[in-house]
C-alpha cells in the first residue's frame, strides 16, 4: 500500500506548478462574505452620490473602521475601505462627497467611485467631523470642521472643502475633554467636557466661523449627571437650532440646551409607561434647512414609545408637539429629512409607520413581512421618498439584535446582509456528522461475534429497504444531474449534507462581538446557524483562545480569555453548555490533549501555567506553553495522588535584547507520504520529521535584527538558528511550518557593514528544509532506529541531540505577507501550498513549494539530474502572478487568519479565511488528479457508448445474416 | 488370377526419368529447370563412395555438434548487446519488447536443455556432453545477464535506496509535546 503512494508523490512533485485557479472555477467553487462591520447610528445614511440625481447609496462607517457604499437595492457592496478604527463620517449634502475622520486623519471621499479626494493627518486624535454649511449656496465647495484632541485639549480645525488645508484653527487654552462639535451656519460650537471624570460639566465654546476665534464661552452644570462622554445623549448637528441632551441619573427628566443659549437649560419630563425607562435616544434632523424639530425615543424593557418636540428658534422655547404611541417589543426609530419637512420612521416588529415632524398623522403605514430569525430592530436609518400629494414610500436599513443588517422597503424585507459575521477572531473546521450512527455500528458489528453480527447486518439491510423507493426515484435525477450538470459537488441550499469529495464542512466561527457562526463551505459559504454566545461590551472584544470540534458527538468547545466557554452543537448551532466570562481563571491558550479520560481542551492560564488538573484528565503528552516574558516552556504532568501537577521542564529564554514575537509549530493534522527525499541517481536524503519541533522568532529592536530558533519541544534543545540583519521589526514578520520545512518572511534593508554575500533590500521569503543527513542514504546520527526520542538520543549518557541539516533559499517578495498557513491533505502525497495572505492587495497568494525549494540551483541552468528532481533554476524574485491569487478578483479585507482542512480527495484542501471577511475556496495544489473536471464531457462519453450500442444493435443481426449466407453460399 | 495389366506410359514414365543428358550436348536447360536429378546422382554417388562411419567417429561429429549448439546463443549476444544499447534506456515499447526477448529466450533455452541436446547424446560421449550443457547454461545465463544489464540501465531493479524508501517508515517518536500558544 505504501509504494504506490510514494510513487504517486514522486510523479506530483516533478509536475509543474499549477495554476490556483481556473477560470471556471473562479465565483464557483469559491464564496466570499463582503462584510463592512457592523454599521453605526451616526455614521450610516443615504445620500446621494450625485446631487442631480436622484438615486441614492447607502453609507456607513462601520464600527471595524470599514468606510463602504452599498447599493441600497440589491445590498451588494460599491465600495469600501479600511480606515483606522471607528470614526465619524458625515455627508456634504449636495455635493456627493463623503468626509470621514478616523485615527488621526480627515479624508474625503468621492461618493460615487469611493475615490480618496483629499485627506489630511494631524498630530491629535480626531474627536469629530462636521461639515460646515454656508448661507449661501455655490461658494464651492463646503469647509470641513474637525475637532481634534492634542495632548488632552481640544483644537478645531476648519479644512478647506476643495483641498483639506487649514483654514484656521482655534486651540483650547483648558484641559477640557474635547467632545463634539455643531453649527447653525451662524455660529460655529464646540461642546467640552469639562471637569473629571465622574462628574463633568457641558462646555460649550461659540466660534466665529470666519476667523475661528472665540466669541463667547458658557458651562451647563449637569449635576453630576453626565459621568462619561456616552451619557450625551445628542448633540445635533447642523440643524438650525442645534441641541445638546442629557437625561438625569434616574430616567425621569431629559435635560436640553440649545446651542448658543447659555442660561437656558429646559427640563423635559420623560414619561414612563411600562416600567423603568432603560434607553434614551433623540433623533434629530442634520440638515440647516430642516425644521428645527426633535424626537425622544425611549425603551422600557418590554416596550418604546416616542415624543416629538418642537423649537421655537426666536424664544428658545421647546414644545412637546405630539408623541408616538407606546408599542410592545423593541422598535427602531429614523429620521431623514426631504428639505424642509423631516419624517420619522418607526419600525416595530409588526409594522412600519411614517410620520411628519410636523403633526401626529400617520404618513404611511405598511405591515412588517420580515424574517423573523432576524431578532428585534435595534437601529437603522431612513430615507423616505414623496412620490405623490398623500403617497409615501420609506426604504430603512436596520440593525437588527443578530447582527443582521436589514433592508426593510415598504415593510418587506429587501435583503439581509449578515453583517454580524464580520470581525471574526476565530475559526475551526467541523465535519458534518452524518455517518456517524453507520460508523459506530460497523464498529459494534466488527466487535460482536460473527453470527450474531451477521444477523444484525441482515436486519439493518432489511431496515435499508424502506428508503430504496426513494433512492430508486431520485436515481434518475442523480444520473440526469450528473450527466448535465457542471457542479461536481452539486449542493441543495438549507441542507447539511456529506458529499463524497468531503468537499462540505462547517467552518465554526466565533466573532469579536460574542457571536459564533457555522457556514457550510461546500454550499457557498451559507451561513447555517448563528447564535449569540456572550455579550461583548462595547469596546471589548471577544478573545476566542481555542475551538475544539469533536467530531464523534458533533460538538464544538470554544474557550475564551476570560475563562468563559460555551459548548456548541456543530449542525444545529444549539448551545448545549456554557459558562459565562470572570467565572473561570483567565486563559491564555487552549491545547486539545489525550487523558486517559478521553480528548478534551485544557485551559492554559495566565503566564502559562495550566494549573493542576485530576489524575484522570492529566494530559497523556508534554505540552509547550509560552510563560509571562514569551518565553517558551515545556511542561509535563506529574500525577500526585488525585492530582496532576505541571512541572516545567525546559525553558528556552532568548538572550538579553531578543523578545519573543511568535512561536509556530507543526499543524496537528501534517501528514508525510515519503519519509525521503529521491535525488536524480536514485540515492535518497531522508527528511527530519520530528512532529516536535517549534520555530521561536525572536527580534532585537536595538539592533534590528530577527533571530529564528528551531527547538525540540521536548527537550528544549536548540536544534537550528540563524539570524536575519537589518530587519524592520515593526512590519509582519510571520512563519509557518510543515513536514520537514519552515518558511518565514520579513522586511530586510542592506546593512552598510555587509560584505561579501550580496544583500537585499526589500520584502524577503526564506524557506529552510530540514534533513536528516546533508550525505545522500544516510540517516543521520540515529541510524536505523525505528524510534526516536529527544531527551535520549543515543544509547551513550548526555549525547548531543541528532541536528538536522538544512538547507536555506531566500527569494524577494513584492509585498508584505500578514499570515502564512499551509494545504492539508489527507495523505500528504499532495505537493503542499504556501498560503499567504497579503494586506496591502487584500489577497490570498498560494505559492507552491516547487518554487520555494531551497535546493534550485543559484546562477547556473540545472544539469539533467536537477531538471529530473523537478529542480529549476533559481530567480531571486517570486512574481505574485496573477494566476496564483486565490482570491483572484475578490478582495478580501482584514483576513486575520486562514485555516485548512484536507477533503477526502487526496488532491483538495479547503481554505477558509476569516477577518473582516469570510472568504473560503477550495485549492488543488498539484492539480485536481483524482477527480474528473468540467471539461471532461460526460455527455459526449454516454452518447458515444450509446451510438456503439446501437451499431451493435442494427448491425449485429446483418452480421450474422452475412455469415449464415456465406456458409450455405461456399458449401 | 489374371495378371495386372501393363502399368500406362505414363507411370512407366514418371517411374523411370529419362536418363540424364550428357552435359556435352550444348543445349541448355530450358529456363527455371534445375536437374535435380543429376545432383542427386552426384551426392548419392559421393556417399555411396563414402565408407560408412564408426561409432567414435560419429561420437566425435555429435560432439562437434554439441559444441556448436552449446556455444550457439553467445554468438547472438554482441548483436543484442548492440541493439540494446542503441534502444536506450528509456521505457518505450521497443526496448520493452528487446528486455523481454532478452528475458524470454534465455530462460527458455535453460528449460529447454535436454531437449536440446537430445539428439546428441550417446552412450560413448555422455560424461563431455554433461560439460557441453553446462557451458550451454553457463552461456544462456550470459545472455540472462545481458538482460538484467539491461533493466539495470533502464533502472528496473530495485538496487539503489529509493527503491526500497517505501518500506522503510519515520522514527516514531517516543515523546509528544503539543503546543499550546
Amino acid at each position: 500500500m505504501r509504494l504506490p503512494i510514494n510513487l504517486l508523490a514522486l510523479t506530483l512533485s516533478i509536475l509543474p506548478s499549477t495554476l490556483a485557479v481556473f477560470a471556471d472555477e473562479a465565483y464557483n467553487t469559491d464564496y466570499h462574505h463582503e462584510l463592512l462591520g457592523l454599521p453605526q447610528p451616526h455614521t450610516t445614511f443615504f445620500h446621494r452620490p450625485r446631487s442631480d440625481e436622484k438615486a441614492t447609496l447607502l453609507y456607513t462607517l462601520s464600527d471595524l473602521g470599514v468606510l463602504g457604499a452599498v447599493h441600497p437595492g440589491t445590498g451588494k457592496v460599491v465600495w469600501r475601505h479600511v480606515l483606522e478604527g471607528e470614526g465619524y463620517l458625515r455627508p456634504v449634502e449636495g455635493e456627493g462627497t463623503l468626509v470621514s475622520g478616523t485615527g488621526k486623519s480627515v479624508q474625503a471621499w468621492d461618493g460615487m467611485s469611493g475615490r480618496q479626494l483629499w485627506g489630511n493627518s494631524f498630530a491629535g486624535q480626531v474627536k469629530d467631523v462636521e461639515v460646515m454649511e454656508t448661507v449661501a449656496a455655490g461658494e464651492g465647495e463646503k469647509d470641513i470642521l474637525a475637532l481634534f484632541e492634542e495632548e488632552g485639549k481640544a483644537v478645531l480645525r476648519r479644512l478647506k472643502g476643495g483641498s483639506g488645508d487649514v483654514k484656521w484653527e482655534y486651540h483650547d487654552a483648558t484641559e477640557d475633554l474635547p467632545f463634539q462639535v455643531s453649527t447653525n451656519v451662524k455660529d460655529v460650537f464646540v461642546v467640552s467636557l469639562h471637569g473629571a471624570r465622574g462628574g463633568y460639566n457641558v462646555k460649550v465654546s461659540i466660534l466665529d466661523p470666519v476667523t475661528g476665534k472665540k466669541i463667547n464661552e458658557y458651562t451647563l452644570t449637569t449635576k453630576g449627571d453626565v459621568h462619561a462622554p456616552e451619557d450625551v445623549l445628542l448633540v445635533g448637528a447642523n440643524s438650525a437650532a442645534p441641541i445638546i441632551a442629557w437625561t438625569d441619573k434616574l430616567m425621569k427628566n431629559l435635560k436640553v440646551n440649545i446651542l448658543g443659549k447659555s442660561g437656558n437649560l429646559q427640563t423635559l419630563p420623560l414619561k414612563e409607561s411600562d416600567g423603568e425607562i432603560v434607553k434614551v435616544t433623540i433623533h434629530a434632523p442634520d440638515l440647516v434647512q430642516s425644521l428645527p424639530h426633535f424626537l425622544v425615543h425611549s425603551h422600557s424593557a418590554v416596550s418604546n414609545r416616542a415624543d416629538v418636540y418642537h423649537i421655537n428658534i426666536a424664544s428658545g422655547i421647546i414644545n412637546k408637539e405630539y408623541e408616538l404611541p407606546k408599542l410592545p417589543g423593541k422598535g427602531a426609530l429614523s429620521t431623514s429629512s426631504q428639505d424642509a419637512n423631516v419624517y420619522f420612521t418607526r419600525t416595530t416588529q409588526d409594522e412600519v409607520i411614517i410620520v411628519s415632524s410636523a403633526s401626529h398623522g400617520i404618513l404611511g403605514r405598511w405591515p412588517v413581512k420580515v424574517d423573523k430569525t432576524h431578532g428585534s430592530f435595534v437601529y437603522g436609518a431612513a430615507e423616505v421618498v414623496h412620490k405623490g400629494t398623500d403617497s409615501y414610500a420609506v426604504r430603512s436599513a436596520i440593525l437588527t439584535s443578530e447582527e443582521d443588517w436589514v433592508m426593510v422597503r415598504n415593510g418587506a424585507e429587501a435583503w439581509t446582509r449578515v453583517e454580524g459575521l464580520s470581525g471574526a477572531v476565530a475559526a475551526e473546521w467541523a465535519e458534518i456528522p452524518e455517518s456517524e450512527d453507520l460508523a459506530k455500528t460497523l464498529e459494534a458489528e466488527a466487535h460482536s461475534n460473527p453470527l450474531s453480527a451477521y444477523i444484525h447486518r441482515c436486519q439493518r439491510h432489511i431496515n435499508d429497504l424502506q428508503y430504496l423507493p426513494g433512492y430508486l426515484q431520485e436515481l434518475p435525477f442523480r444520473i440526469i444531474g450528473s450527466v448535465f450538470s457542471t457542479d461536481i459537488a452539486s449542493h441543495k441550499a438549507g441542507v447539511l449534507v456529506r458529499d463524497n469529495f468531503g468537499f462540505n464542512k462547517l467552518a465554526i466561527v466565533a466573532t469579536q462581538r460574542g457571536r459564533v457562526y457555522g457556514i457550510d463551505s461546500g454550499g457557498h459559504g451559507a451561513v447555517v446557524w448563528s447564535l449569540k454566545a456572550f455579550d461583548i461590551p462595547t469596546g471589548k472584544k471577544w478573545d476566542v483562545k481555542g475551538i475544539w470540534v469533536d467530531s464523534s458527538n458533533g460538538i464544538a468547545t470554544i474557550r475564551g480569555a476570560d475563562g468563559e466557554y460555551i459548548l456548541v452543537q456543530t449542525v444545529t448551532g444549539k448551545a448545549t453548555e456554557k459558562m459565562e466570562p470572570g467565572n473561570w481563571p483567565s486563559v491564555q491558550s487552549a491545547a486539545v490533549v489525550d487523558s486517559p479520560s478521553g480528548t478534551w481542551i485544557l485551559p492554559i492560564g495566565v503566564d502559562g501555567n495550566p494549573g493542576e488538573v485530576p489524575a484522570k484528565w492529566a494530559p497523556k503528552e508534554n505540552i509547550v506553553v509560552q510563560g509571562k516574558n514569551g518565553e517558551v516552556k515545556g511542561l509535563k504532568f506529574d500525577v500526585q495522588g488525585s492530582l496532576a501537577v505541571p512541572i516545567t521542564v525546559w525553558t528556552f529564554q532568548p538572550p538579553i535584547g531578543q523578545k519573543i514575537i511568535g512561536v509556530t509549530s507543526r499543524p496537528a493534522h501534517d501528514p508525510v507520504a515519503s519519509i525521503g527525499r529521491v535525488l536524480a541517481d536514485r540515492t535518497v536524503l531522508y527528511k527530519y520529521l520530528n512532529p516536535n519541533i517549534v520555530l521561536v522568532t525572536a527580534v532585537s529592536e536595538e539592533s534590528a535584527t530577527a533571530i529564528f530558533y528551531l527547538l525540540d519541544s521536548v527537550s528544549g534543545d536548540v536544534l537550528y538558528s540563524t539570524t536575519h540583519d537589518g530587519v524592520d521589526t515593526k512590519q509582519h514578520i510571520t512563519s509557518a511550518m510543515s513536514e520537514n520545512w519552515f518558511v518565514y518572511s520579513l522586511w530586510s534593508d542592506i546593512l552598510p557593514t555587509t560584505s561579501g554575500l550580496l544583500a537585499s533590500k526589500g520584502y524577503q521569503i526564506v524557506v529552510s528544509e530540514l534533513y536528516e543527513s546533508d550525505v545522500p542514504n544516510d540517516r543521520g546520527p540515529l541510524g536505523a532506529n525505528s524510534n526516536s526520542s529527544s531527551l535520549e538520543p543515543t544509547d551513550v549518557a548526555n549525547a548531543e541531540p541528532a541536528l538536522p541539516h538544512v538547507f536555506s533559499q531566500t527569494f524577494l517578495i513584492p509585498e508584505s505577507i500578514s499570515h502564512m498557513s499551509v494545504t492539508k491533505t489527507g495523505q500528504g502525497i499532495t505537493v503542499r501550498q504556501l498560503l499567504c495572505t497579503l494586506t496591502s492587495s487584500n489577497s490570498i497568494v498560494g505559492i507552491p513549494r516547487t518554487i520555494l525549494d531551497p535546493r534550485r540551483p543559484v546562477g547556473r541552468d540545472p544539469t539533467a539530474a536537477e531538471q529530473e528532481e523537478g529542480l529549476f533554476r533559481y530567480q531571486p524574485v517570486i512574481d505574485f502572478d496573477p494566476k496564483m491569487i486565490l482570491t483572484h478578483k475578490r478582495e478580501v479585507i482584514g483576513v486575520k487568519d486562514v485555516i485548512t482542512a484536507p477533503a477526502l480527495l487526496e488532491s483538495t484542501s479547503l481554505v477558509f479565511a476569516y477577518g473582516i471577511d469570510v472568504f473560503g475556496t477550495r485549492v488543488a495544489p498539484s492539480a485536481a488528479f483524482d477527480i474528473l473536471g468540467k471539461s471532461f464531457n460526460k455527455l459526449s462519453l454516454v452518447a458515444t457508448v450509446a451510438a456503439l450500442g446501437v451499431g451493435v444493435v442494427v448491425l449485429g443481426p446483418m452480421a450474422r445474416k452475412k455469415q449464415i449466407n456465406a456458409r450455405w453460399q461456399t458449401a | 488370377m489374371a495378371a495386372p495389366p501393363p502399368p500406362p506410359q505414363w507411370v512407366i514414365d514418371l517411374n523411370s526419368p529419362p536418363a540424364t543428358k550428357p552435359k556435352s550436348t550444348g543445349i541448355p536447360d530450358p529456363p527455371g529447370f534445375t536437374s535435380t536429378v543429376g545432383k542427386k546422382q552426384q551426392g548419392s554417388s559421393k556417399t555411396a563412395v563414402r565408407a560408412p562411419l564408426t561409432a567414435t567417429e560419429m561420437d566425435t561429429l555429435k560432439l562437434k555438434k554439441a559444441w556448436e549448439v552449446a556455444l550457439a546463443p553467445v554468438k547472438q549476444l554482441p548483436m543484442t548487446a548492440i541493439m540494446m544499447y542503441m534502444s536506450g534506456n528509456s521505457l518505450q515499447i521497443f526496448s520493452i519488447m528487446m528486455v523481454g526477448m532478452a528475458f524470454k529466450n534465455p530462460i527458455m533455452g535453460l528449460m529447454a536443455t535436454n531437449q536440446a541436446f537430445e539428439k546428441l547424446e550417446s552412450e560413448g560421449i555422455k560424461g563431455k556432453i554433461t560439460m557441453v550443457k553446462a557451458v550451454y547454461v553457463a552461456m544462456q545465463l550470459l545472455a540472462l545477464a545481458l538482460g538484467v544489464w539491461k533493466v539495470n540501465g533502464m533502472g528496473l531493479l530495485p538496487t539503489t535506496r529509493s527503491d526500497w524508501l517505501a518500506w522503510e517508515t519515520a522514527r516514531d517518536p517516543l515523546e509528544i509535546a503539543i503546543p499550546a500558544f
